[in-house]
């Protein structure tokens, strides 16, 4: 069975979702209660984590909670928000098309032509949403939004120093979605003070990927004790008991093993041949001796701590117990590496040859002790750091499994958050000129030079210190990282080294390169964006539109030519760089790291604001279409999250406000004490626009009745897709 | 998303799940079962199966929370938070339950939002606990463990909540009395800190009566009667040496590692490692062992190498009682075969044989050791589970509804939940009267309400500590009262005045209390602020 993909179908889809997670979102937003097949109950406030527990059939919902996993994957905030924002953005699409619905009815063509014209115009649609998030969204951002960022960072001379009272108006404010309503101040609290404990003066991004790459060891989950005795410790816990634990003080020096220590028979893939009793006799007495010995070097080498991520036998364990060492073994593998990363200690390897074995390196701990938890025994390590992280614990209690789970989640997106707000997020784009020919030369849109599709470690190559954030002076390093863009999104890692200017390939528009049925449908929207919005200067034709749509073809076809003479050879590349640099008002800037504004909606109303301001003074029609959709749905997150407010500070006051501050250039004042990051912002309407592309572009949904198949990534991806 | 094998079915979502009808009444059922649970006078409750098995008499919540079989989610989230509380301290549970519930039949009887309640109800709790955990608490009692008769109220005090176990005043006695032996015994004599607590091995016994129970310093193990027999033909001499093995004895073969042993023809390794274990039982004589204690199974030929050697050898001892073995003997245990340190020898004072019922008991006495075993004996299977022992040194509060009642004067709305509580520890229909100098609980008979002095019908307050003859004004707990502060005094000096009374206190433990407390208001906002409930169906 086939159905047709509506806007209409999804916009239903997205107001059923709307509809559970707009209960949930902000500070007055409540939980909710998900219980498993196998009894497990888990509370949630988490939007992603509700959306996934609902097992949606739907297709089209299934595509929206796919998006709304992968945008939290990248920065772990903001699922409620999608949701909203989403379903704002199909309404106000509906809304656009019912009013020119009196047209089409009127021309009387057949339900095929029409459905195929619908799915023409959505695709218009959806390329004008590319178009709009790759270009207008980063120079609006830059030029106007940035002056009223605010940073986390009190900003000294040279030094940035993380200012705390403003990562505690951070947190909070993020905690208020995401835990209970009487956890929140505690949970935030403990991860502010686990945040400093861990960070050094030094420390840098390495410190997030390593709590964000173990989580789960860091932290020790309680259940039956009062969530208010949650609380931060010093050293790491391991989640093992000792299986030989002596007590010692002074030089405690430790030392990690992956193997067992007590030698066997016969290794893999090798044979052991006994000839007599006796020598099966002297075999066991050596290996006895030998595990002897090893135990008595590592005591002669200070060592009294063996962690192990295999179980030891008895016979070590008791020579363990002789020597006054103390063993922890079936430690997990990524227990045993994170211990290797924070004292960078690697696991000594055992010599069969030799009956000396050689101890490469230990490392010294300040304690070592056993550490009781509700009757459950932990090993409690005092180690010494060698990175810049200082390892700390964090115990969450709660009365039940799923709250403390739900904690557990919340810190672990409060981390991913601040992961992608201590980065530098650079924003390229284009400084459109006055005159309109210019925008008409092709090399413009390849400009668009759109970081966050880029690789991760891209994104890390090009950070460059905190001071050089206002580079557009700097005109060396405006060059040098256009190349650096140019190269990862046309040739990919082809270093660019030689510098010799050369002839531009030939890449006029010429033509347009549309099928037919676009060009027909094209002249209608026009019309209707005309008739809509009166804002339309007479010179706009419907000429000028077509154009404009033809570019983003011909602009793909660029990166075509551009692959192939890259294969011949890096040079039109390089030239061409040079030319857009020197002949476009091409702009790079950045968010700079640390960049927040007050929580409550005032992101939302600034780009509203400033986006409306844009679509005065633009214009194309689409771009005009798009920013004003785009600017009234961006008004429904406030809406809600004001809703339960009253008189003078309900969201009409509110609003009214704000557009009178902006409007006279006075300060921004919030209602809400409480920061919000920018750059999640800014990646959660990227996510959103990318997810309204895909509902956009998709005709017909085909159900499937075969049984989906495992083992196969393309399979699960298509029957996403259907 | 990945792929499945099996198509999952889309969950149910219902919203405000606290509202429908069926919820209330399953929540009210759920009350009115464990209310008359709690208190020394609660009631017992019967459970079984209609298809058969067992029946269970209990009053415990732990029990009851355990076999009553609750599905609604909402009710498992509040079962399931008590089951995690009693795990942590085995106490307080009903009291965290009623109190539980209470506070969401309250809140949802007034007018006010969730977010309000939530935060009224974070504001009190904190209140209160700041209260009790305040030199001001007048309702706090300090123990120290040279202070015997107020441990002994304590642990009198748990028993007695616990009607279940069918005891007696006198057996009550005899067993807190055991109870508190075989916890002092644990604490070591020679303090230093951090102070290990030793361990008191629980050994059940049942048909027996419940005054044959005893407390013993040392280890019991368990050995038939044949065994026992053997081992008193073997001459006695102390202090005995010992030898603990870890390792089995019965000659099986070490791990071989990852590759292949091959053993050739006429070679024969049962011998070779017999030969291993006589050579180690020959070392054994030599250094003058005269008891080999051994965790797995030791090899018959060792067993009988030894016994004609004059030596005791006991197996199959288990895991469970190595550690205390090791520390009433101060042998380490041995995991090789090979030659033995000296130092991993320890020793005992003596030992003896010993029977209670129709078991044969090995005895060990050790020379001064924190590790005993406490002998509890019982009539039946239920009344056995239904005893258990804790003993939780701290702070101890005062239970039977004085502190309930004092923190009913705090707030209204949060307290009325505490109220019905404290009210609910009177089963037979008496009243409930609060005193205007202190703010405990009194409790009266049911009868002619028209009493014109009090004095004469109340001679002691819940808790034990004031009588009535100390000028006192009362007033219903249920009727509304002035507020007052309630008057702080030093329980030493109440203490001290009426010593007589030592023996009809009731006691509770602080921070199971405060913690219970602090699970149940927790647990209640929880509820009360759920928005959705998604219920897998698949």
């Amino acid at each position: 069975m086939a159905v047709a993909g509506s806007v209409k179908m999804a916009l239903q889809v997205a107001e059923v979702l709307e509809a559970i997670v707009s209960r949930c979102v902000g500070p007055e937003g409540r939980q909710v209660l998900c219980t498993k097949p196998t009894g497990e109950v888990l509370l949630s406030r988490d939007g992603g984590r509700v959306l996934e527990a609902l097992h949606l059939d739907h297709p089209i919902a299934r595509i929206i909670v796919a998006c709304v996993s992968s945008h939290l994957r990248k920065t772990g905030d903001g699922a409620k928000t999608f949701i909203i924002f989403l379903c704002h953005l199909l309404r106000g699409l509906l809304a656009i098309t019912e009013k020119e619905k009196d047209s089409l009815t009127l021309e009387n063509i057949q339900t095929f032509e029409r459905r195929w014209k619908n799915c023409c115009q959505w695709k218009c649609i959806s390329q004008a949403l590319v178009t709009f998030q790759t270009q207008i969204l980063d120079y609006i951002i830059d030029e106007y939004l940035s002056r009223h960022f605010l940073s986390i960072f009190s900003s000294s001379a040279k030094e940035r120093t993380l200012c705390r009272s403003s990562l505690e108006l951070l947190l909070e404010a993020y905690f208020c979605g995401r835990v209970g309503r009487n956890n929140r101040k505690l949970i935030s609290q403990l991860m502010c003070d686990y945040f400093f404990k861990c960070m050094t003066s030094e420390s840098g991004m390495e410190v997030f990927e390593l709590v964000d790459n173990c989580f789960v060891e860091l932290n020790v989950s309680v259940t039956g004790l009062p969530v208010s005795d949650s609380r931060i410790i010093d050293g790491l816990v391991l989640h093992r008991d000792f299986s030989v634990y002596c007590p010692a003080d002074g030089d405690i020096r430790v030392a990690i093993v992956r193997e067992i220590i007590q030698p066997v028979f016969s290794t893999y893939r090798s044979e052991f041949v006994l000839n007599s009793e006796t020598q099966f006799q002297t075999s066991q007495i050596w290996i006895m001796e030998r595990t002897k010995s090893i135990m008595k070097h590592l005591l002669s080498q200070n060592v009294k701590l063996l962690l192990s991520s295999v179980k030891q036998p008895d016979l070590v364990i008791y020579y363990a117990r002789l020597s006054g060492i103390s063993v922890v073994d079936c430690l997990s593998s990524e227990e045993i590496s994170l211990i290797q990363r924070i004292i960078g200690l690697s696991p000594f390897v055992l010599s069969q040859a030799s009956l000396q074995c050689e101890i490469s390196d230990t490392a010294s701990v300040k304690f070592c002790k056993p550490f009781i938890l509700r009757s459950k025994t932990y090993v409690h390590l005092g180690l010494i750091s060698t990175c810049t992280f200082i390892p700390h614990c964090i115990i969450l209690c709660g009365p039940v499994q799923g709250l403390v789970e739900q904690h557990e989640n919340a810190l672990y997106g409060a981390f991913k958050m601040l992961q992608q707000l201590f980065k530098d997020f650079d924003l390229n784009y284009i400084k459109k000129a006055n005159n309109q020919n210019d925008t008409l030369s092709p090399p413009i849109y390849k400009n668009s030079g759109k970081n966050n599709q880029l690789p991760k470690s891209y994104t890390h190559s090009i950070q460059r210190p905190y001071q050089d954030t206002d580079i557009k002076n700097n005109d060396e390093l405006e060059e040098t990282q256009y190349l650096k863009v140019h190269s990862n999104l046309v040739v990919s890692n082809v270093e660019l080294e030689t510098y010799i200017p050369c002839s531009p390939p030939k890449m006029i528009p010429t033509d347009a390169v549309q099928t037919d049925e676009t060009w027909r449908c094209l002249p209608l929207e026009n019309n209707r964006v005309i008739d809509d919005y009166e804002l339309l200067i007479e010179s706009n034709s419907a000429s000028n539109s077509i154009t404009e749509n033809t570019r983003i073809e011909i602009s793909y076809e660029n990166f075509q030519v551009i692959d192939i003479a890259e294969k011949r050879s890096m040079l039109p590349v390089k030239y061409k760089s040079v030319d857009t640099y020197k002949s476009q008002s091409f702009c790079s800037s950045s968010i700079p790291a640390g960049c927040v504004l007050p929580v409550g909606g005032s992101f939302e109303i600034l780009l509203h604001y400033y986006l409306l301001n844009y679509a005065k003074k633009c214009q194309q029609l689409d771009e005009i279409i798009v920013s004003k959709l785009i600017a009234n749905a961006l008004l429904g997150i406030p809406k809600i999250l004001y809703k339960p407010k009253k008189g003078n500070h309900s969201f009409p006051q509110i609003y009214l406000r704000a557009l009178h501050t902006l409007q006279t250039n006075q300060p921004m004042v919030s209602s809400w004490a409480g920061l919000e990051s920018v750059i999640g912002k800014y990646y959660l309407l990227t996510s959103v626009l990318q997810c309204l592309t895909k509902i956009l572009t998709i005709d017909l949904v085909i159900n499937i009745k075969r049984q989906p198949q495992k083992n196969s990534d393309q399979d699960s991806e298509d029957e996403l897709q259907h | 998303m990945l792929s499945r094998l099996e198509a999952k079915k889309p969950s149910l979502c219902y919203s405000e799940p606290l509202t429908t009808e069926k919820v209330r009444a399953t929540l009210s059922v759920l009350k009115g079962i464990l209310t008359s649970c709690y208190g020394p006078s609660g009631r017992l409750k019967q459970l079984h199966n209609g298809m058969g098995g067992a029946v269970c008499t209990t009053s415990q919540s732990a029990v009851l929370l355990r076999n009553l079989s609750v599905t609604h989610p909402i009710l498992k989230i509040l079962t399931t938070s008590v089951q995690n509380h009693v795990s942590c301290f085995s106490d307080c549970g009903l009291f965290t339950a009623i109190l539980c519930c209470n506070l969401i039949e309250n809140v949802q009887k007034t007018d006010l939002t969730v977010t309000t309640t939530i935060k009224l109800n974070t504001h009190l709790l904190n209140f209160c606990t700041n209260y009790l955990r305040s030199e001001v608490c007048g309702c706090r009692i300090p123990v120290d463990f040279s202070n015997t008769p107020i441990l002994l109220c304590l642990v009198r005090s748990i028993l007695t909540s616990k009607p279940a176990c069918m005891l007696t005043r006198k057996e009550i006695d005899h067993i807190s009395v055991l109870i508190l032996r075989a916890f002092l015994l644990t604490i070591p004599e020679n303090t230093e800190d951090p102070i290990i607590l030793g361990k008191s091995i629980i050994v059940p016994l049942k048909g027996q009566r419940v005054t044959d129970s005893t407390v013993l310093p040392g280890v019991l193990i368990e050995v038939s009667e044949v065994q026992l027999m053997k081992i008193l033909l073997v001459r006695k001499s102390s202090p005995l040496k010992v030898v603990l093995f870890s390792t089995s004895l019965s000659g099986d073969f070490s791990d071989p590692g990852e590759g292949n042993v091959v053993v050739s023809d006429g070679v024969f390794l049962e011998n070779a490692v017999l030969d291993q274990l006589i050579n180690l039982g020959r070392q054994l004589v030599s250094d003058r062992v005269e008891l080999v204690l051994c965790q797995k199974v030791i090899h018959p030929s060792l067993k009988q190498f030894l016994t004609t050697h004059q030596v005791i050898a006991i197996d199959r001892v288990g895991v469970m009682l190595m550690e205390p073995l090791s520390k009433v003997t101060g042998a380490q245990p041995i995991g090789s075969l090979g030659s033995i340190s000296p130092g991993s020898y320890g020793s005992v004072k003596d030992w003896c044989s010993a029977k209670f019922g129709c078991k044969h008991f090995f005895h060990l006495i050790p020379n001064e050791a924190t590790v005993s075993s406490l002998l509890l004996c019982n009539r039946s299977d239920t009344a056995w589970d239904e005893l258990k022992t804790y003993e939780e040194p701290g702070s101890i509060l005062q239970d039977d509804g004085c502190t309930q009642a004092e923190l009913q004067l705090i707030a209204e709305a949060f307290c009325s939940a505490l109220e019905s509580l404290a009210g609910s520890l009177e089963h037979d229909g008496g009243e409930i009267l609060i005193d205007m100098k202190y703010g405990h609980f009194w409790s009266i008979q049911a009868g002619p309400s028209s009493v014109v002095n009090w004095t004469d019908l109340l001679s002691r307050c819940g808790c034990g500590v004031y009588s009535s003859q100390e000028e006192l004004g009362w007033s219903f707990l249920r009727s509304t009262c002035h507020p007052f502060v309630p008057q702080t005094c030093l329980p030493h000096e109440s203490w001290e005045v009426s010593p007589q009374s030592a023996h009809s206190l009731t006691l509770d433990c602080l921070t199971a209390k405060l913690s219970g407390l602090q699970v149940a208001v927790e647990t209640a906002n929880l509820i009360l602020d759920l928005a959705y409930v998604i219920e897998d169906k698949s």
